[in-house]
C-alpha cells in the first residue's frame, strides 16, 4: 500500500493529500471513541469466532451418542447385556498344542449418521491351554496400537512397529510395552448360557487406552 | 511488555503497517455511505470462519453429503447456528455486493483513475456468484439438486463448448460423487483462493487511489481510525445481528435428500436469481432459445457493466449519465422481476402445494433419519423411497385420484382440476370426484358412516358417467347391475331412521363400529377390546331393537368376522366380503381384483390394478399408507380441501349430521 499519489487524483483536492504532518491536521477523537471502536470491532469478530470455537469442540461437548431404544439391532442375537459377544468359532477348532488363533469379532458400530450392523470391530488371539482353558488376548498392542502378530519361529507375540514382544500368555518380555497384552473375559456357553462343556466362545470385547501401564477401558 | 513490543516492531515493522492501515485520511469526514466495502470484507470473513467449521463435518459424496449436513444441522453442538450463519451471510454478501456496485456507479467511483479497480470488483462479483452457485448444491437436497441441474443444463447451451463445459463442471456426463467433490473443491478451495487474491488487489487499488469523496466540505478531514472504523464496525454489527437472528430463528432449510427419481415440483433458484428465472419464463424470451436468453443476453448486460469506465471516458458526462440510467433500469428490472416471480409463486396454488409437499418430505426425512437405526449406508434417499407415508400419497395421486380424492385433494394436496373452453375462455374448474373420498378409510367415523349413512357415504358415485348412463338405461326399462347408493338392500337397511340409527340401538351401534374398526386394524387406533367383542356379537347375531330387529350384518355378509382370505367366485356369497374389511390384506386383494365376485363382481366399476400397473412394492406402500402402517409422524398432513370440493361441486353429498354422539 503505497503512499497516495495526489497527482493521480482528478479531484485535485488539497485535503486528499495524506502526508501525515499537514497544516490542517485531521480531527482527533477522545479515548472514549477509541475504546468504543475497539469494543465493537472485538464483538463483531468475537461472536462468530466464539460460535465457531464451540462448534469445533462438538466432540467434547456433545453427549456421546446414546442409541434410542427400539432399533433393529442384528448383533443383539450374538451379544448379551454384559457386553459378551459370541465368536464365530467353536472351542473344538482351537489347536490343542496352545498355538494361538486370530478370530474376528463382529458387533454393531455407531458412526456419526450411520449405524453399521454386525461388522468387524476388531480381533482377538484365542488360545487353548493344556488344561483346555480358553483365553483371549486383544490383538492390538497396548503400547501404541499397532497389531500384535504371532511369531511362530520364536513362539511368542511380537509387534512389528516398535518391537514389543509378549509371551503366549500375554506377559510382556521386553520393556517396550507399558503393560501386558490386554486379556479379555471369556465365557464358554451353550445356547447363550454358561456351560463349561459348551462349544460357544463368548468374549467381552473392549478397547483399552494405549501407552499407559494401567489397563483402563477407552 | 513495552520492550517486547519494541523488539517485535524492530523485527517486523508492524507499527508502520498498522499505521498505514489505520491512518488513512478520510477527506470530508467519516460517512455512513462508505461502509459497504467493509461490510463485504466482514461477511467474507464470516463465510471463511463458518465455512471452515462446516468443512470439519461435511462429507462430499452422494451417499454422505445430505447425511453429514443433516448431522451438522440436527446433532452437532451449535450446528444449526453455524450452518444458518453460512447460509444467510451468503445471501447478505450478494445483497451487499449489489448495493456496493450500485453505489460505485452512482458516485462515479468507477471512472478514471479507478477503472482497473472497478474491473477487479466485477471479477470479485463473478467469484461470489460462483461461490453461491456451487454452495447451493453441496447439501445434496432436492432443492439444491434440481436448481443446480437447471444451471448446469444452461451451461450446456453455450455454443460449441457447452457440453464440454457441463461435463467439466459435473465431473462426468451426469451428477454423481464427482459432481460433489468438484463443486466442493471449487466452493471451498479454488474460488475462495481466487477471491482472497482479487480482494487483496482490490483493496490495494482502493488504498492507492483513496476514497471517492462524496462531498469534501461535508466535515473536517479525519482519519480512518477510529471515526470511519467505528461506522464500519457498527454496520458490520448490524449485518451480523441480522444474520444471527435469521440463523437462530429461521434457520437454513434442508429439504429432502436428493433423489433423481423423485420429482421436485417446488424447484426454484436461490431468491436473488429469481429475476433471471422469471426473465427466462417470458414467452418472447423463451422463443429466443436458451443460449440467447440465458447466456448471451445476460452476457451482454454484464458486458455493458464492464465497459462502463470506457463509456464514461469516451462520452464524458453523458457517458456517466448513461451508465447511471442503465444501472437504475437494471435495478428496477431486477427488483420488479423478483417481485413478480415471488407474487406469482405466492398466488399459484400448485406451487404452494408443491412447497407444502417439499416441506412435508423434508420433515419426514428428518424424522426417519433421527430414528434409532440412523441413516442406512445406501443413503437417506432410500428412507423416503421405502416410506409409506411419503410414497403413499404419490401413488394415490398417480393411480387413484382420477376418481377418488383424499380430504378433497389428489393425495398430494392439489385440487383435481380440468381446463374447460367455456365461451372461448380457458378456465380451470374443480373436477367432481366420482368415487368415495378415502381419507378416514377404515376409521371409526368411516365405519359408522357406512352403517348409518350408506347413501351419503357413497353419494360421490352418482357423479360418475357410468352411474348416470346406468340410471338412464334403468329408466328405459333395461336391467342393469350397478352399485346404487340410493337403491339397494344396504341403502334401505342403513337409511331407516327407526332402525340402526335409532336411540335404542346406540350402544349396539357403537360396539359394532368398534368391532369393524378393530377388524380393519389400522395403525394408531387404540381399540377397546371388550367393546369390540360385544360388537362382534352384534355383527354376527344382530341383537338389534326396533326396525333393525331380526337383521344382522352377517346374514348377508356371511364371511364377516373371519380373517380375510380371497375366497373363490364359487364360494362367494354374492355380497361384498367383509372378512377383514378395510384391513391391509382385504385392501391388497381389493385393489388387484375389485371385480371378483367376493368384492363387487359385475357391479364393479373400478379398474383392476395388475402388477404391471402397480407393482407389488408399490401396492405395499400404498396399502400401508392407507392403513396407517408406518413409523409414527408429527409432520403436518396436506391441507384438507373437502370444503372446497363441497362448495364447488353441488352434487357432492352435504355432510350429514350423525345421529349418534361419537
Amino acid at each position: 500500500m503505497s503512499a497516495h499519489d495526489s497527482s493521480s487524483q482528478p479531484s485535485a483536492d488539497e485535503n486528499s493529500d495524506s502526508a501525515p504532518c499537514q497544516v490542517s491536521q485531521p480531527v482527533r477523537r477522545s479515548a472514549v471513541v477509541h475504546l468504543l471502536t475497539a469494543a465493537v470491532s472485538f464483538v463483531i469478530v468475537g461472536i462468530p469466532s466464539a460460535i465457531a470455537g464451540l462448534f469445533f469442540l462438538d466432540p467434547l461437548l456433545r453427549k456421546r451418542g446414546v442409541r434410542a431404544a427400539g432399533g433393529t439391532a442384528t448383533a443383539a442375537a450374538r451379544k448379551d447385556e454384559a457386553g459378551f459377544i459370541r465368536l464365530s468359532v467353536s472351542g473344538a477348532v482351537l489347536p490343542h498344542d496352545g498355538t494361538p488363533v486370530l478370530v474376528t469379532v463382529q458387533d454393531d458400530i455407531e458412526d456419526a449418521w450411520n449405524y453399521f450392523r454386525d461388522v468387524p470391530v476388531g480381533s482377538v488371539w484365542l488360545r487353548k491351554s493344556a488344561d483346555g482353558r480358553i483365553t483371549a488376548l486383544h490383538s492390538v498392542c497396548p503400547h501404541l496400537g499397532c497389531s500384535v502378530n504371532y511369531r511362530q519361529s520364536a513362539g511368542d507375540f511380537y509387534c512389528p512397529c516398535h518391537t514389543s514382544a509378549f509371551a503366549l500368555d500375554g506377559q510382556k518380555t521386553n520393556q517396550i510395552p507399558p503393560r501386558n497384552m490386554d486379556s479379555l473375559e471369556v465365557s464358554i456357553r451353550t445356547d447363550g448360557r454358561e456351560d463349561p462343556a459348551g462349544a460357544e466362545i463368548w468374549v467381552k470385547f473392549q478397547n483399552f487406552r494405549k501407552g499407559v501401564s494401567e489397563k483402563t477401558p477407552q | 511488555m513495552n520492550s517486547f513490543v519494541n523488539w517485535l516492531d524492530h523485527r517486523t515493522g508492524f507499527r508502520q503497517l498498522l499505521h498505514e492501515a489505520l491512518y488513512e485520511r478520510v477527506p470530508g469526514g467519516a460517512r455512513w455511505r462508505y461502509v459497504w466495502g467493509s461490510t463485504l470484507v466482514f461477511t467474507f470473513v464470516i463465510q471463511a470462519i463458518s465455512g471452515l467449521m462446516l468443512w470439519t463435518a461435511y462429507s462430499p459424496s452422494t451417499r454422505t453429503a445430505w447425511e453429514s449436513v443433516f448431522y451438522i444441522q440436527h446433532e452437532m453442538y451449535l450446528g444449526s447456528v453455524v450452518r444458518g450463519i453460512h447460509h444467510f451471510a451468503a445471501q447478505a454478501m450478494v445483497e451487499l455486493m449489489a448495493i456496493h456496485l450500485v453505489q460505485v456507479i452512482i458516485d462515479g467511483a468507477y471512472r478514471a483513475p479507478r477503472e482497473v479497480n472497478f474491473w477487479l470488483g466485477i471479477i470479485l462479483m463473478q467469484i461470489v456468484l460462483g461461490l453461491s452457485l456451487t454452495g447451493y448444491l453441496l447439501p445434496w437436497d432436492q432443492k439444491g439438486y434440481y436448481a443446480t441441474q437447471v444451471t448446469t443444463n444452461i451451461m450446456s447451451a453455450t455454443t460449441v463448448v457447452g457440453p464440454q463445459v457441463q461435463v467439466l463442471a459435473q465431473g462426468g456426463t451426469s451428477y454423481g460423487h464427482l459432481t460433489l467433490t468438484r463443486f466442493f473443491a471449487m466452493h471451498a478451495g479454488i474460488l475462495p483462493a481466487l477471491l482472497i487474491g482479487f480482494l487483496a488487489l482490490h483493496i490495494c487499488m482502493f488504498r492507492r487511489h483513496g476514497l471517492t469523496v462524496h462531498d469534501p466540505a461535508y466535515a473536517p478531514d479525519t482519519w480512518f481510525w477510529p471515526d470511519q472504523v467505528l461506522r464500519d464496525a457498527i454496520a458490520c454489527l448490524a449485518v451480523l445481528a441480522v444474520v444471527l437472528l435469521l440463523a437462530v430463528f429461521r434457520g437454513a432449510e434442508l429439504s429432502a435428500p436428493a433423489d433423481p427419481a423423485t420429482m421436485f415440483d417446488a424447484a426454484r433458484p436461490e431468491w436473488y436469481f429469481l429475476f433471471l428465472f422469471r426473465f427466462l419464463k417470458f414467452h418472447a424470451v423463451e422463443s429466443l432459445g436458451l443460449a440467447v436468453a440465458a447466456i448471451i443476453i445476460p452476457g451482454i448486460l454484464m458486458g455493458i457493466l464492464t465497459v462502463m469506465p470506457l463509456t464514461a471516458s469516451i462520452l464524458g458526462a453523458a457517458g456517466h449519465s448513461l451508465n447511471k440510467a442503465f444501472t437504475w433500469i437494471m435495478t428496477i428490472g431486477i427488483v420488479g422481476l423478483t417481485g413478480l416471480a415471488m407474487y406469482e409463486d405466492a398466488t399459484d396454488t400448485d406451487h404452494q402445494a408443491a412447497l407444502a409437499e417439499a416441506h412435508r418430505d423434508a420433515g419426514r426425512a428428518r424424522e426417519l433419519a433421527s430414528g434409532p437405526d440412523k441413516i442406512p449406508v445406501e443413503g437417506a434417499a432410500s428412507l423416503l423411497r421405502q416410506d409409506p407415508f411419503t410414497q403413499g400419497p404419490r401413488l394415490f395421486a398417480r393411480h387413484c385420484s382420477s376418481c377418488h380424492r383424499y380430504q378433497g385433494h389428489d393425495g398430494r394436496g392439489s385440487l383435481v382440476t380440468e381446463f374447460s373452453d367455456a365461451a372461448g375462455k380457458q378456465t380451470s374448474a374443480i373436477v367432481a370426484p366420482t368415487a368415495v373420498d378415502l381419507s378416514g378409510f377404515g376409521s371409526r367415523e368411516w365405519m359408522r358412516s357406512v352403517v348409518v349413512d350408506y347413501r351419503g357415504h357413497f353419494a360421490w358415485l352418482k357423479n360418475a358417467g357410468w352411474y348416470q348412463q346406468a340410471r338412464e338405461k334403468q329408466a328405459a326399462g333395461e336391467a342393469v347391475s350397478l352399485i346404487d347408493p340410493d337403491n339397494s338392500e344396504m341403502a334401505d337397511w342403513s337409511g331407516d331412521a327407526a332402525a340402526v340409527s335409532s336411540p335404542e340401538n346406540a350402544e349396539n351401534l357403537t360396539a359394532l363400529v368398534e368391532f369393524l374398526a378393530a377388524e380393519a386394524g389400522h395403525g394408531g387406533i387404540g381399540i377397546d377390546q371388550a367393546l369390540a367383542e360385544k360388537g362382534r356379537s352384534v355383527a354376527l347375531n344382530g341383537t338389534w331393537a326396533g326396525g333393525a330387529a331380526g337383521t344382522s350384518c352377517a346374514s348377508c355378509h356371511s364371511t364377516l368376522g373371519n380373517a380375510f382370505t380371497p375366497v373363490s367366485d364359487d364360494a362367494a356369497d354374492g355380497y361384498p366380503t367383509l372378512a377383514g374389511y378395510a384391513s391391509a390384506a382385504w385392501l391388497r386383494d381389493f385393489i388387484r381384483h375389485p371385480n371378483a365376485k367376493r368384492h363387487y363382481g359385475s357391479k364393479n366399476q373400478m379398474p383392476e390394478y395388475s402388477p404391471q400397473q402397480l407393482s407389488d412394492p408399490e401396492l405395499d406402500l400404498l396399502v400401508r399408507w392407507m392403513t396407517h402402517d408406518y413409523a409414527p409422524t408429527t409432520v403436518a398432513e396436506y391441507a384438507d380441501r373437502l370444503e372446497l370440493i363441497r362448495a364447488a361441486i353441488p352434487t357432492a353429498p352435504a355432510p350429514e349430521p350423525t345421529s349418534q354422539p361419537k
